[in-house]
């Protein structure tokens, strides 16, 4: 395997800050739908989800005016540019994040809860069960489509000790995808890994190979596990049946890329590994969401920017307080132009990574018009831990399906999962329901 | 949730159990309760929520109701039940019933049926994975960057239950077995290496070397070195590997004797080397050590016609160089002169890694098929952890067999193979094979699984050649208490170390752990790894000298780098400090990385609590933070963590006189003068206080800020102390919540599961075991690995 030593950084510099030229063209591959089916006129509508930890100073998140004429508060501001094609939702509740008796653990709730819009079983270990993402959900009716069906990417690795918050397992505060109820999807770090998982590294041909004997290794697996049938306890069966579901994932994906068009790698330097900034991380993320989306690799992807409860400093904003102290600020005012930092902090690596995908062109416009990308957090006010009025942003144009640029008040307590039921929808995925969700979202579109 | 009623704020209480029941609530205190605030409800034939407790007469009914009674208890301690509107039982009853209930499954576990659990098989987690790798295959592969981080539970990133596999996972397992495979066995091993060294250029060099031709003389009657030889060179060897030196020559003489010369290895670590009396036999000075390999009469005597002197160099470690040297000539002998033109080394002969050469080692000339199946019979048993099915071997075989018709070399196909034995579940998951998995009576496990859980919870690795002897021969079992002692003093068991005592005292957190860099601008990385060092350096000492676990809270001794030493100002190893009088004779200065034992002079520094690892990782990154510093102690060491913050605490009132002038401890008391918080931070806030004469990286102070540092503090039990060293003795004597507390954690570690009320007995054995051997550290693990939940399983029928 070889490695590019060009660092990132000089190519960021090369091209400048900002981006009024079409930087991918020049380092990224076409747009992968457009070159193979060059008469198809609509590209596809895809979904991402980023999600930032411990709530927001709702005060200078939440625009005073709605409609279309509206201000950007102080946290929002970092994203005019991109105003026009943005959706501030507000009003909605993840009403499975509150406690419903089980205490505290407001974090890990916030997390499990925000996709799956179900309680997530109160445990430090055995038996974790929430529900199946929203994501995820999206992966199993679209995701054979493209070669992979999905894609989880983060910025902190799963915690690394203990419960994490009040009982509730460190799985629920590190969590975004559940592809089952007791499947959590890990997400990927390593943006040197999410760059080989994207795009080949090996030519063609070798990959071929690759796959082939890898299929007999998943063939021999399958047949040699028949003799632990009936010895085994009924736990070990359910973990045994996680693996091969495993398994069978890895083979789908063998077949899919024996049937779909070769991806081209992209001449983008090849991650070496985790950068030390933070800032640099998640820009370094964001260029490959964008990569990912851009040679159609995957339609939908969940990006946690810091797990639920981060006690990450911010030493590089002059904030070397850890994140979650800071939260429960007590409204103390210079704990709270701290947390609005932070949030500020955030919003401009969204700016990043929304100019990014608007500065894609694709068919007759640009990568955002033709996605759904939601941004926000399952903790609305850190330090009160309610889960009403969540801070969430729309931002893109979901293939003409999403009328942005504006900002939309909903009725108390209108629950969140309604806003994920109606992007699903607009990915051509009919349901009526999905975790606690009453009914489609109006006023997006 | 599972119950645990002697680890929770109910865990002082244990031995009052029974004596509480004597002078508080009598036997029929349940029964009196039901029938005065639930039944009335809750009986019938429409019991409200489906729950009838009107049959609930006795302890031993609410013990047979475990999971109903816990929610019971659940919902009276969270004023939940009765509703509303109905007659409300006092404060003082709710918390009666909770007690009378936790005596009432405490008699009730202590009189039933022992249960040994039941343990989900687990899948490797990733420090296990790579130790297997390393034992097994011979290779060194670091998963952490790749795989996914292991999910934790209760504490620990070894549990059945928890661990889960994600199809990335399985595609890291996949690309992971072909990187290994690829490192293991090298299908086209290149040629031997040849390497020339012109004798102009050998050792003893130097500008008045001269040469003849292309010849360099040596002769036995010269002075300086140079002249005399031996002429050597320096190589670079693999230790297992063979190797031929060989030497260009030819000599002169008066005499009528052959010009013999002497072919010689030299190294540091030579094993067997000669003496001095064969040295005296050699021209010039050799080299020590130094082994002779070969003496050859040189028959040559012309530079057109040399002769090549060649010699089979065995695998030796420590080799480091060759030289060849004159042998002197025997007594009256004239004088003689041997010209050589270069020396020589090619090798190793076998290039193929050592891990190829085990693995695939098989008896020659035989039909390949057999070789392939002769390979397996081999690697499977090991690979499974037991001995395993000709059909198994058959299965493997096939694959091969199938790759091979791809692929020209066996040794390509063969790694193909192995690479479908990497990825089966029977290899990443530790399997336990059960023909009775449904069946609820307890029984031992057999002795290749006991031998697997032995090896992962003391190597976290598998099993070694003696273990899986003993296995074998059925005598593992007959064994136990000698094969833990080998084992921990084996150094595969640093395992245990980093994974259980990390884990277990939670310093990996340190690992992204970022203070302040204006507050603590000393704290760099050196200083990062230094810290979880000492505790990872102590833990060890305890271990490999079988100390006292109390050793843990306090000792004499620790062990400090100089980075570290300066953090804790400390000026030598007999613990004098920098700028103090020496209260002891001076010790060895400490100076670089190493780290070197320090023996303590005072009670500043010693055992586990302050230490700068576990310091750090329970402040802030700006400042101390008592409460989570006596949450740890509480949680890690004591077992008694105390209950979530309840949900919607109020806000602190915003008092910006408080904020802007009290100290630390002054705002927290603030905290504490809120009812809803004050139970809790009673017990946590004094043990941590009691820590803050160090700062939030672990230095020692007397000052934060402008306060000046009050450490006492009183225990809710009335016990006052005044800082650190009283706070060590204080623990010292809750010696048995604390060797209890620990061998609950190791417990959980060593068995992959959480703890449920049936294994309290098995842990009152292992504390009592303790008590009698004086806190022994080898007799907590004896204890472990003979406990019933260790040794055995049962059946179960549902999740």
């Amino acid at each position: 395997m070889t490695f590019r030593r060009i660092s990132r950084r000089t190519v960021l510099r090369g091209l400048g800050v900002a981006v009024s030229l079409p930087w991918l063209d020049a380092m990224g591959p076409v747009t992968a739908w457009a070159e193979q089916k060059p008469n198809q006129a609509t590209p596809p509508n895809r979904m991402a989800f980023l999600y930032v930890p411990n709530g927001k100073n709702m005060a200078d998140w939440t625009p005073s005016q709605e409609g279309t004429d509206f201000e950007l508060p102080a946290i929002l501001k970092p994203l005019e540019k991109v105003k026009q094609q943005l959706l501030v939702l507000t009003g909605l509740t993840a009403d499975k994040a509150r406690s419903h008796g089980d205490g505290g653990g407001d974090h890990a709730r916030a997390l499990a809860a925000f996709l799956t819009g179900a309680q997530p079983k109160k445990t430090d270990g055995t038996d974790i069960k929430v529900g199946v993402s929203a994501d995820q959900v999206a992966a199993s009716r679209v995701g054979h489509k493209t070669r992979l069906a999905s894609l989880e990417i983060g910025c902190e690795h799963g915690a690394m000790a203990g419960n994490c918050d009040s009982g509730y397992s460190c799985v629920y505060s590190s969590t975004m995808s559940w592809r089952s109820g007791t499947q959590p999807l890990p997400k990927e770090v390593n943006p040197k890994l999410v760059f080989e998982r994207l795009f080949s590294t090996v030519p063609n041909a070798e990959r071929a190979q690759r796959d082939a004997r890898r299929k007999s290794v998943l063939d021999f697996v399958r047949e040699d596990s028949k003799d632990l049938q009936g010895r085994l306890g009924v736990n070990d069966v359910r973990k045994l049946d996680e693996y091969f579901s495993a398994v069978r994932d890895i083979e789908q994906r063998i077949a899919r890329a024996q049937q779909l068009p070769p991806v081209k790698t992209p001449e983008y330097p090849q991650p070496t590994g985790i950068p030390s900034s933070y800032e640099e991380h998640i820009r370094l993320m964001c260029d490959l969401l964008v990569l990912a989306f851009q040679a159609d690799v995957t339609r939908v992807c969940t990006f946690v920017l810091a797990n639920e409860g981060s006690n990450k400093s911010y030493p590089f904003i002059n904030v070397p307080e850890g994140h979650h102290e800071l939260s429960h600020h007590g409204n103390d005012e210079a704990k709270k132009s701290k947390i609005r930092q932070i949030n500020t902090f955030h919003t401009t690596q969204l700016a990043y990574l929304l100019e990014k995908l608007q500065a894609t062109p694709e068919g007759d416009g640009t990568l955002l018009d033709h996605m759904m990308l939601a941004y926000g957090s399952g903790n609305s006010d850190g330090n009160a831990h309610n889960h009403d009025n969540l801070p969430l942003l729309l931002a893109g144009g979901g293939c003409g399906t999403l009328k942005p640029g504006r900002h939309v008040r909903y009725a108390k307590e209108t629950p969140l999962n309604n806003l994920w039921l109606s992007l699903l929808n607009r990915l051509e995925i009919d349901l009526d329901q999905l975790g606690d969700s009453t009914g489609a979202l109006s006023h997006l579109s | 949730m599972v119950w645990k009623p002697w680890s929770s704020l109910a865990y002082v209480g244990i031995a009052l159990f029974s004596l509480e029941m004597a002078k508080g609530e009598g036997p029929n205190f349940g029964k009196e309760f039901l029938g005065k605030y639930c039944v009335a409800c809750h009986s019938g034939q429409n019991p409200k929520a489906e729950l009838s407790l009107s049959a609930w007469q006795t302890g031993d009914d609410w013990a047979k109701n475990r999971k109903s009674a816990l929610n019971v208890l659940k919902m009276v301690a969270q004023a939940e039940m009765p509703p509303e509107g109905k007659q409300q039982p006092s404060v003082e009853e709710r918390a009666a019933l909770q007690k009378w209930v936790e005596a009432a499954f405490a008699f009730a576990d202590q009189h039933a049926k022992p249960d040994p659990g039941r343990v989900t098989m687990r899948r490797l987690n990733r420090t296990e994975y790579k130790n297997t790798v390393r034992d097994l295959i011979g290779v060194d592969f670091d998963p952490t960057q790749d795989f996914p981080s292991d999910d934790i539970g209760h504490g620990f990133d070894n549990i059945g239950d928890v661990l889960t596999l994600s199809p990335v996972l399985m595609e890291r397992y996949l690309a992971a077995a072909e990187n290994i495979m690829t490192t293991a066995i090298m299908p086209n091993p290149p040629q031997p290496t040849k390497r020339y060294q012109s004798s102009q250029y050998c050792e003893p060099a130097g500008g008045n070397v001269k040469l003849e031709g292309r010849y360099r003389p040596i002769a036995s009657d010269a002075t300086e070195p140079v002249f005399t030889g031996p002429l050597n060179t320096p190589y670079k060897w693999e230790d297992d590997g063979v190797y031929i030196f060989r030497s260009r020559v030819y000599a002169q003489t008066e005499g009528q004797q052959p010009v013999r010369v002497a072919m010689l290895v030299h190294g540091p670590d030579l094993p067997d080397p000669d003496t001095d009396e064969d040295a005296a036999t050699l021209v010039g000075n050799v080299i020590r050590p130094f082994k002779i390999l070969k003496t050859v009469d040189i028959t040559a005597v012309d530079a057109k016609k040399p002769q090549m002197l060649e010699v089979t160099v065995p695998a030796m470690p420590g080799r480091h160089r060759t030289s060849l040297a004159i042998v002197k000539p025997a007594e009256g002998q004239p004088p003689v002169k041997l010209y050589i033109e270069h020396l020589a080394l090619e090798g190793p002969l076998d290039p193929r890694p050592a891990s190829h050469r085990r693995l695939l080692a098989c008896t020659p000339d035989r039909p390949q098929a057999e070789q392939t199946r002769e390979v397996f019979r081999r690697f499977l048993p090991r690979a499974y952890r037991r001995p395993v099915t000709e059909d198994e071997v058959n299965r493997v075989v096939a694959v091969v067999e199938a790759a091979q018709k791809d692929e020209p070399k066996w040794e390509s196909a063969m790694q193909v193979g192995f690479q479908a034995v990497l990825c089966s579940p029977k290899f990443l998951f530790r399997v336990e094979l059960d023909d009775r998995p449904q069946h609820p009576d307890a029984r031992p496990l057999d002795e290749f699984q006991l031998a697997s859980r032995l090896s992962y919870f003391l190597w976290s690795s598998l099993p070694d050649d003696e273990l899986r002897t003993l296995a074998e021969q059925q005598q593992l079992t007959a064994n136990l208490e000698p094969q833990v002692k080998r084992m921990l003093q084996d150094t595969k068991s640093t395992a245990l170390v980093h994974n259980f005592a990390v884990q277990w005292l939670q310093i990996q957190r340190l690992t992204s752990f970022s203070p302040d860099p204006t507050l603590f601008p000393r704290f760099d990385e050196r200083l990062r790894q230094a810290m979880l060092q000492e505790t990872v350096l102590f833990f060890e000492s305890v271990v490999r000298e079988d100390r006292s676990i109390l050793d843990l809270l306090d000792a004499n001794y620790t062990f400090v780098n100089e980075p570290l030493a300066r953090l804790y100002g400390i000026a030598d190893t007999n613990g004098n400090y920098v700028g103090q009088k020496p209260v002891g004779p001076r010790g060895q200065q400490i100076r670089g990385e190493k780290f070197q034992r320090v023996t303590l002079q005072d009670k500043q520094r010693g055992g586990l609590l302050t230490q700068a690892s576990i310091l750090t990782v329970t402040s802030n990154p700006t400042r101390t933070s008592p409460v989570k510093r006596g949450r740890w102690v509480l949680e890690q060491l004591l077992g008694a963590p105390p209950p979530p913050p309840p949900p919607n605490v109020p806000e602190l009132p915003n008092d910006e006189k408080a904020i802007a002038g009290g100290s630390l401890r002054q705002r927290l008391e603030l905290h504490r003068a809120n009812p809803a918080c004050a139970n809790c931070h009673a017990k946590m806030d004094p043990l941590g206080f009691a820590l803050e004469n160090y700062d939030a990286i672990g230095t020692f102070r007397t000052k934060d800020g402008a306060f000046d540092i009050d450490p006492s503090g009183q225990l809710p039990d009335g016990e006052t102390f005044q800082g650190t060293p009283d706070l060590k003795t204080v623990l010292l004597n809750m010696k048995g919540d604390f060797a209890r507390c620990l061998a609950e954690k190791m417990t959980i570690y060593a068995l992959g599961r959480g703890l449920e009320y049936y294994d309290r007995r098995a842990i009152d054995r292992m504390v009592a075991e303790l008590e009698k051997n004086d806190y022994r550290f080898s007799t907590l693990v004896v204890e472990i690995v003979k406990s019933e939940p260790f040794r055995q399983r049962r059946g179960t029928t549902e999740n």
